[in-house]
């Protein structure tokens, strides 16, 4: 019985061992490897391009690789997504090809690195929803201002029935808010009891089980909730993908493209798929708005 | 050795003699590891080796916080460490941008301590049932079944969270929103369940069995022994135990972050438990992926950071206070035996007895009892501040409070004295113990029926063995399922070594000193790093700084990095298990000391370790932050062909699924699902090993 002990505990050693070693070889010899790698497919097979960064254009660039690759047989797209930051500084770095960014640079980014060159490739529309329980069906941008900054804290104030808001928002750091704040709130500030969701899905959620809720979300996001209407000026407007295009509603916001000096290869084929009238209506099939023409 | 001297002799010329040396040495040592010659050098090169591993978890610690500072220290030169530690608004992107920490300090300790509140009893419980009530049978089921908590990943319990949860607190309670503390903290509280029970069960299933037979055969009943003997033996592990769930609970950040509501505001009142409120970590994983490198918000959120870490210091070095104190009460043969000592030590220990049986199912809050009083004036308090303010939060305070203060129980010891029969207190307790597994089973039952219901619908043939198509809405997973096994691998494989030697480095060959104290302290850091900042790590010090890139050595290392806290706890509490005698008896036949480690101490300890190894592979597989910014990517035709490559990883396939692409629900759960049987999988391997283990110590 002991001796059955000690064999067992030193096959999992030896199994052990050798894993850690497997991992340690295959590390080196792909690592002598990649030179030589890169230097054939540059004539022949798979080139491998990482586009990274914002996870609101995860979506585009995804639908776009899929398109992409059935064209371009050898070429490996690698999407991922971290947000807007890992999008610039990987591209920044040079760590990936292209990076994605749901927000314009920072004062900062363009110092650290000034190569970036920035690629308009789609716009997203902002648009509100409440629970579809909710009685109202539109709202005028100095009531949704009242009730982001909290002056509005009753559904009755607009409206409504007698039932308090629940302030649903994005993040500080997201873009989304970002241009929210500018374009809806004139910058001041949101309301501290906000609740705040990092991912539109998130919102969506929320939304679509709180009665009193009210969020704003990309224009894909309609599933459960009601979309309000925008009142500008006496004219009701919903979000449709053809309003946004005609610019009669009024929140959206431009999504981008980065890349480190000006795009080659791969890269830059990728980038004018996205940009070519096939990439802009696969842009509109994922629910954002292609650049006008 | 003759031979391969002559090999080496013969390429000689004079530069070459220290290699030559050294091989030699390698060689010698080498041969006399396989023949255990040379017995004395192999222990002092052993013990190198060890030492090494043990300092690794420091090294690591030091490597975070220099990558940490290194980023933060501008928000404090800017904003000044008070206004930024005191101020009560958080505002980034306001004019002028306002960074006041002090709301989200207050609701990260506000959810930790609810979480505790709601863990420590039922997974106590639960530990106590598993080890001491349950038939050998049932607690093959049990034990499993509760460890698979731990496997379930982050991101399903945030959406469990988040579409259940709430839902129910905000109808139930009739609140606006559910999004709340209580939320956060029931949430963060069942995620630390199986990390405390696990843990506690090992360290239970560990009193030597003669304490028990010694307290039955003297005529005390089974929860007498339970209650007297068993849990004060095992204090230190239960302690431990709850150490690693607090961890677990300060460093979550996808859950909670998606069931609180993330309002920066301080809780008005403050025991208002349906308060939103926004943790450090909810901070940091709301608002890191999206803000602008080197922005003064940027160094803000590495500032955040900073202060997570020193609240962890802080609970840690007042969890080692408390363990100390204990362990000073419990083994005065420690200390000098001095008169005076010895009588304190009666009198508590005669005090001690005096204590009710209700607060023994929590033993931390017992072990609390000279800090009673001051227990029984908060709660006090709180039940004043409640009554003027919330009607549900003075029921949960009338509890708190009954169970805890000290007129209470000396109430309940007085009826116990004459109504209670030892046997009906026995009876009671049990069945106490009873409903918290119960309720912890129930739990487990209900987030598995929600994505077994929803996500078996996907399960196909081509869902697992084809790449995703349109955006993950349709095709397959298989390059994620491959892509999170090598993950897990690669993460086992780095942390289980080193984890081990440095447990058996700080457990057999130092005495407690400074320096091992150090290296525990920073052990329970790196344990109670939030997984997020493990992710930021790795990508400022793996991808962008070695230039790893995004790639599957980088994740693995992350990864590895945040296992390995939990694997060096667990076999230390392994190791200390194994009763001195067996070690003493193996030194007196001769053996040295890693002979002893090696064939005495180390195979007892096993099945215990193999624990450890397991609550981190549910950890590891489930994790989305620290693989997010340093392995992933959202699809690939291709698998990886080396560790540089870039891999899909199933709870990222998840996240993005869940949060960026709208209409993939059957995906979705699929995908869970997929993750769940991945787990449960290796589970289950890693049960049949332990069971065999057990199997063979039963022999």
């Amino acid at each position: 019985m002991k001796l059955g002990e000690r064999k067992i505990s030193y096959s999992f050693l030896a199994i052990g061992c050798a894993l850690v070693f497997a991992l340690m070889a295959s590390g080196c010899v792909s690592n002598q490897g990649s030179p030589t790698q890169t230097a054939q497919t540059t004539t022949t097979q798979i080139q491998r391009i990482t586009v990274t960064g914002s996870t609101t254009v995860l979506p585009i660039a995804e639908k776009a690789k899929e398109a992409f690759e059935v064209n371009y047989t050898y070429a490996d797209i690698q999407v991922s997504g971290g947000g807007s930051s890992v999008g610039v500084t990987s591209a920044g770095q040079g760590n990936a090809e292209i990076g994605m960014s749901s927000r314009d640079l920072s004062p900062e980014e363009v110092k650290n690195y000034p190569e970036l060159v920035k690629y308009e490739i789609a716009w997203d529309a902002v648009i509100l929803i409440v629970h579809p329980s909710n009685s109202i069906n539109n709202l005028t941008l100095s009531q949704i201002r009242g009730i982001y900054n909290g002056t509005i804290t009753n559904w009755n104030q607009v409206g409504g029935s007698n039932q308090a808001i629940v302030v649903v928002g994005r993040d500080s750091a997201s873009g989304t808010r970002t241009y929210f704040s500018e374009a809806v709130m004139k910058n001041e500030n949101f309301t501290a009891k906000q609740e705040e969701f990092n991912s539109n899905g998130g919102i969506l959620q929320k939304i679509a089980q709180t009665p009193g809720a009210i969020g704003y979300v990309g224009l894909a996001y309609t599933e459960g909730v009601k979309a309000v209407k925008i009142n500008v000026n006496g004219t009701m407007i919903e979000p449709t993908l053809n309003n946004v295009l005609a610019k009669t509603y009024p929140i959206s916001r431009p999504l981008y493209l980065l890349t480190k000096g000006q795009p080659k290869g791969l890269a830059k084929q990728f980038i004018d798929f996205i940009l070519s009238p096939e990439g802009q209506q696969i842009v509109g099939n994922v629910d954002y708005v292609p650049l006008p023409k | 050795m003759e031979k391969s001297n002559q090999i080496f002799l013969g390429d000689l010329n004079g530069w070459y003699i220290p290699i030559n040396r050294w091989l030699k040495k390698i060689f010698s040592l080498v041969k006399s590891f396989l023949l255990f010659h040379d017995h004395h050098f192999i222990d002092d090169f052993i013990k190198k080796i060890l030492f090494l591993t043990a300092i690794s978890a420091i090294i690591a610690v030091f490597f975070i916080i220099f990558f940490l500072l290194r980023d933060g220290y501008q928000i404090f030169w800017e904003a000044g460490v008070w206004n930024f530690l005191t101020s009560s608004t958080w505002n980034p992107t306001g004019e002028p941008p306002l960074f006041g920490t002090l709301p989200l300090i207050i609701g990260t300790l506000l959810v930790m301590v609810g979480a505790m509140i709601i863990a420590v009893p039922l997974s106590i419980g639960s530990a106590i049932f598993i080890a001491e009530i349950a038939s050998p049978r049932m607690k093959v089921v049990i034990k499993p079944a509760i460890e698979l908590l731990a496997g379930i990943p982050s991101v399903v319990y945030g959406f469990f969270g988040l579409i259940l949860l709430t839902d129910w607190l905000r109808v139930l309670f009739n609140q606006p929103s559910g999004s709340s503390w209580l939320a956060g903290s029931i949430l963060l509280g069942i995620m630390a369940l199986p990390t405390i029970t696990s843990v506690a069960e090992d360290a239970i299933s560990s009193v030597p069995r003669e304490f028990k037979e010694g307290s039955l055969a003297l005529g005390a009943n089974h929860w007498q022994t339970i209650r007297k003997v068993v849990v004060p033996g095992a204090l230190s592990g239960i302690t431990a135990a709850i150490i690693l769930g607090i961890g677990r609970a300060i460093g979550e950040t996808m859950a909670v972050l998606m069931v609180t509501g993330n309002a920066a505001i301080i809780p008005e009142p403050i025991i208002n438990v349906f308060s939103p409120i926004r943790t450090l970590t909810g901070t940091l994983g709301i608002e890191m992926g999206e803000v602008a490198f080197g922005s003064l918000h940027y160094h803000a959120l590495f500032g955040v950071a900073v202060i997570l870490l020193f609240i962890t210091l802080i609970v840690n070095i007042i969890a080692t206070l408390i363990i100390n104190r204990i362990k000073g009460r419990q083994i005065p043969v420690n200390r000098k035996p001095c008169r005076k000592f010895t009588l304190r030590i009666e009198n508590k220990l005669r005090s001690f007895q005096k204590l009710a049986f209700f607060s023994r199912f929590s033993k931390t809050l017992s072990r609390l009892r000279s800090y009673r009083t001051f227990v029984g004036c908060t709660i006090l308090g709180f039940i004043v501040i409640g009554l003027t303010y919330s009607k549900p939060f003075l029921w949960i305070a009338l509890l708190v409070g009954a169970v805890t203060s000290e007129r209470f129980e000396f109430f309940i010891h007085q009826m116990r004295k004459k109504l209670f029969h030892p046997e009906t207190v026995q009876t009671i307790a049990f069945s106490l113990i009873t409903i918290s597994v119960l309720i912890v089973i129930c739990i487990l039952a209900l987030i598995i029926y929600e994505i077994v219901a929803n996500g078996i619908g996907a399960l196909n043939w081509n869902f697992l063995t084809q790449p995703p198509q349109d955006l993950g809405r349709s095709g397959g997973i298989f390059p994620a399922i491959i892509g999170t096994l090598y993950l897990v691998g690669g993460a086992l494989i780095i942390a289980c070594p080193v984890g081990i030697a440095a447990a058996i480095y700080l457990i057999e060959y130092t005495q407690e000193s400074k320096l091992t104290y150090i290296i525990r302290t920073g052990v329970d850091l790196l344990n109670g790093t939030p997984s997020i900042v493990f992710g930021l790590f790795g990508f400022a010090f793996l991808v962008l700084f070695l230039k790893f890139g995004i790639s599957l050595v980088a994740g693995q290392i992350t990864l590895g990095l945040m296992i390995l806290p939990t694997i060096i706890r667990t076999t230390e509490e392994a190791l200390r298990s194994v009763p001195r005698s067996l070690r003493e008896g193996s030194y007196a036949l001769g053996a040295t000391k890693w002979q002893t480690t090696w064939r005495v101490v180390l195979p007892p300890a096993m099945p215990s370790i193999l624990t450890g190894a397991i609550l981190s592979i549910g950890r590891a597989a489930g994790e989305t932050a620290p693989i997010m910014f340093t392995a992933v990517i959202f699809s690939s035709k291709f698998l990886p062909s080396s560790v540089f490559d870039p891999v899909m990883a199933l709870p990222y396939h998840l996240f993005i699924l869940t949060t960026n692409v709208p209409g993939a629900t059957v995906n979705k759960f699929g995908t869970a699902l997929v993750l769940l049987l991945t787990v449960l999988s290796i589970y289950l391997i890693a049960i049949i090993i332990r069971h065999h283990y057990q199997l063979a110590r039963a022999m």
